[in-house]
């Protein structure tokens, strides 16, 4: 009851973000003082006090990082890392989704949970220094999301089911790609909705959309 | 930003202050069983001992260890139950020859535990 009582007061003493949105260095505290309140739980042999020193202790260096971070934004950069815009009015940012070991997979799915479901409906997408996603939607975005899109070229490499649920073959696309004069190991990403209107992206270069010219709506 | 502060050096007084009389606490207690375990090896040592003489360094003890249960690990004061209990004992038999050598492992435990426990760099580290 001590270490739950003292471990709370702790945990209310650091703050709110403790409970909800992290820092990477707030998760480390949180994981150190669950385990730190565990120790004179799990082993009779050692004192309570040992417990409540070592949480104080975590506390005070939580506080410390506090400081640095509230008066030295650099530091802050250091310990808590920025937000990194991972799609951009070029596109999607590949080297910064790496440099978050992230793929483009990643970037889809987060945008799907935000409710986005077309890469070019966004205007900027963001992971914050907390790991948690934003974007901002372009002024259209709900015309730009009709149908939903599906990644068939995804870092250079087909998905054959999804190749296969737009009743086309990988020829086709490889036919679009050498039109719109782009290589399968140079193109990032390359998605189609059930209207033909695709996204390609290559690496490094600026994104474009393409009307396949699809005769009927396929999904 | 002056919570904060504040609450820095309020943390760093709390473990300070902790640290500080648990220390004192600690080296207290140990060098005044050290000196009733002192006197009883002189006693074992001259062959004047008797076995009260034992029974009472075994109350001593009981009454500190309480609360070092609070400054120290229940193992470490297990260990020094358990050859204390071993020499008073050798000394219920009179068997001092024996005894000499546990008092001599319990004056050590006094002069060690408390270096263990201490707060010091080698120690943190």
């Amino acid at each position: 009851m001590i270490v739950f009582v003292a471990t709370l007061c702790v945990m209310r003493l650091m703050g709110k973000r403790q409970i909800g949105e992290m820092q990477p260095y707030e998760l480390v505290i949180t994981l150190i003082i669950a385990d730190l309140a565990c120790i004179p739980l799990a082993d009779h042999s050692i004192p309570l006090l040992y417990g409540l020193v070592a949480i104080l202790s975590v506390y005070f260096l939580h506080q410390i990082i506090c400081l640095l971070d509230l008066r030295f934004p650099a530091a802050k950069a250091v310990v808590s890392g920025v937000p990194s815009i991972v799609l951009n009015k070029n596109g999607i940012d590949d080297a910064e989704l790496k440099k978050n070991n992230l793929d483009v997979s990643d970037l889809i799915e987060s945008l799907r949970v935000e409710g986005y479901f077309a890469l070019d409906a966004v205007e900027y997408a963001l992971y914050e220094a907390g790991g948690t996603f934003s974007a901002l939607p372009k002024k259209n975005y709900m015309d730009l999301q009709k149908s939903l899109p599906i990644v068939l070229i995804d870092e250079g490499k087909f998905d054959d089911k999804n190749v296969e649920l737009t009743e086309r073959d990988r020829q086709y696309y490889l036919d679009i790609l050498k039109q719109n004069g782009c290589t399968l190991p140079r193109t990032l990403v390359m998605t189609v909705d059930g209207n033909g209107k695709a996204y390609l992206q290559e690496k490094g270069e600026k994104y474009r959309t393409v009307d396949l010219a699809w005769q009927k709506q396929l999904w | 930003m002056i919570k904060t502060i504040a609450s820095i050096f309020i943390t760093l007084g709390i473990i300070f202050g902790l640290a500080f009389y648990e220390n004192n606490r600690v080296n207290n207690t140990f060098r005044e069983f050290e000196t009733v375990l002192t006197s009883l090896y002189n006693k074992t040592e001259s062959g004047e001992v008797t076995y009260e003489d034992g029974t009472a360094t075994e109350r001593f003890w009981e009454n500190k260890k309480n609360t070092l249960h609070i400054w120290l690990p229940h193992t470490a004061i297990l260990e020094i139950d358990y050859q204390l209990y071993e020499a008073v004992g050798y000394l219920y038999v009179r068997d001092y020859q024996s005894a000499l050598p546990k008092i001599e492992i319990l004056l050590g435990m006094c002069e060690n535990i408390p270096q263990s426990y201490r707060f010091s760099i080698e120690n943190v580290l």
